[in-house]
């Protein structure tokens, strides 16, 4: 019987070689013996650790979900390990009433029930930015992705943001949702994201901000956003920008001017508020000479900015603007509301951006740390504005990975 | 659910073959140890998967599955053994 047990054993000594059965290879043959089960053993040592640290303390499942988002993000789709071992989701639209309007929720939740373990399902409230984004490719595999990670994703837009305008009234649309992604099963009690986009992001610090929510947000991320209207308009105005005290020309695409004179010009009569914007609607055509002396003067200097026609009058421009706009930039800037904030703020801009200046997040962040605010600032190069390029380099890819995997680590661990 | 049972029980498969190498075999077992050791990771890993979903939810189920099989093919084999010696020691 002992015969038939060693027989099943590892055959460790049939690998030695028997023709060269010298003194020297009995004690190879020991250390080999011993050497198998050791080596065995330190393995089952390791992948139960990596088992236990994975799914049962709260940064090693950030640390599982930045690994397996990160690909998901950088090539725009769903890796095969994430639909396998993933959630099953299922992805419903709803709506919400709030004091101006309506919320459009696209939501993207696990289908399975709510998990025993606290925490291993959590939840993020996505503000896509301006425009409709819902259908947008890129929008939906990272709300996908999230969701199969097992974090339920609420994307979000208004009536005023379909519209290709930007009101801040439309943060207790935020609020709303919120709440209503508070109430979703599994995450009552949780400290909860947000995270936006673009000319989004004031929208969410104003509901980060807001006493209703604030200390149940568990971070906010904006990307690719900016931290004073003012002062964007300004840089519109000059196309140029200041990075490290020297002048860098910055030319906006047109949505940009789209959408800035949809917020400039909220205040102007019916007449000068149509013939401004249908300069800047798509197709539009430059006002004639003519057209700019009939105009008001608060008017032409806010059309003088958008066109970025006088540069060296960008000043007397801004002073020129009727106090209703200063009013509504003002009321537009998340800086006005950064001390009321509570939860860390993380800050991801792209060098490169053409939609939004990158100072603007520059200025955010050393806003940020002259109040001691917790805060990340992260500036990239493989987006166009908030969206991955495509043909990336390797090396660029790499570098800008890591960061991306760190900053994505972070913000999961704060609600893991 | 198919594929990740699959999933599961190849980690089974292959914890039951390193638990093995490892010798952490009853000793009590004198024949097909390696089988046995095989087809116990096997069921344990796909218990563990199946309860892992239930408590940490599909997504983080193979990470909860790996750890407790190496737990459970470590500790139950010495485990039984223990409990047959300490039965036997009182009944003598």
């Amino acid at each position: 019987m002992q015969n038939g047990a060693q027989e099943n054993q590892p055959s460790i000594i049939s690998t030695v070689p028997t023709t060269d059965n010298t003194t020297g290879s009995l004690p190879h043959t020991k250390r080999g013996r011993r050497f198998i089960p050791l080596a065995t053993r330190c393995l089952l040592g390791i992948l139960f650790l990596s088992g236990f640290l994975c799914s049962m303390l709260p940064w090693g499942r950030a640390f599982v979900r930045s690994t397996v988002l990160l690909p998901a993000l950088i090539s725009a789709q769903e890796p095969a390990p994430l639909q396998l071992m993933g959630e099953p989701i299922r992805h419903t639209q709803t709506t919400l009433p709030f004091q101006d309007g309506t919320v459009y929720l696209d939501i993207y939740a696990p289908t399975t029930p709510v998990p025993l373990l606290p925490h291993a399902r959590n939840g993020v409230l996505i503000l896509p930015g301006i425009g409709d984004q819902r259908q947008d490719p890129q929008l939906v595999n990272l709300s996908q992705s999230l969701a199969r990670a097992g974090i339920v994703t609420f994307d979000m837009t208004t009536d005023t943001l379909l519209n290709n305008d930007v009101a801040a009234e439309d943060s207790d649309g935020v609020v709303q949702a919120f709440q209503a992604l508070a109430h979703w099963p599994g995450l009552a009690g949780q400290h909860l994201g947000l995270m936006s986009f673009s000319a989004g992001v004031p929208l969410i610090c104003f509901a980060a901000a807001d006493p209703r929510i604030r200390d149940d947000v568990a971070y906010v991320t904006a990307f690719g956003g900016y931290f004073n209207t003012a002062n964007a308009l300004k840089i519109v105005g000059r196309r140029a920008m200041m990075v490290d005290g020297k002048q860098v020309p910055w030319q906006p695409v047109p949505y940009t001017l789209q959408v800035l004179s949809n917020v400039v010009t909220r205040t102007f009569s019916f007449d000068e508020q149509t013939r401004i914007r249908a300069v800047f609607a798509p197709g539009g055509t430059p006002l004639s000479s003519l057209q700019i002396a009939q105009l008001s003067p608060g008017a032409r200097a806010a059309y003088q900015l958008l066109m970025g026609s006088e540069p060296d009058k960008v000043d007397a421009n801004m002073a020129v603007l009727p106090p209703a706009v200063h009013a509504e930039l003002a009321d537009l800037s998340p800086s006005r509301v950064i001390n009321e904030i509570r939860a860390p703020i993380f800050l991801l801009h792209d060098r490169n951006d053409a939609f939004l200046p990158f100072s603007e997040s520059r200025d955010f962040a050393a806003a940020l740390t002259r109040i001691h605010h917790e805060h990340d600032y992260v500036e990239f190069h493989i987006f166009d504005h908030v969206e991955v390029k495509s043909n990336l380099q390797l090396a660029q890819l790499l570098t800008d990975g890591s960061h991306l995997f760190s900053v994505l680590n972070r913000v999961l661990q704060l609600n893991s | 659910m198919f594929f990740l049972s699959l999933l599961w029980l190849l980690i089974g498969l292959l914890i039951g073959g390193l638990t093995w190498m490892a010798r952490c075999s009853p000793p009590s077992w004198r024949r097909f140890v390696w089988l046995r050791m095989l087809v116990l990771g096997a069921v344990v890993a796909l218990a563990a998967g199946w309860l892992g979903v239930l408590l940490a939810g599909h997504f983080f189920a193979t990470a909860l599955a790996l750890w407790v099989t190496v737990f459970c093919m470590v500790v139950l084999p010495r485990g039984t053994r223990w409990l047959h010696m300490h039965l036997h020691i009182k009944k003598v």
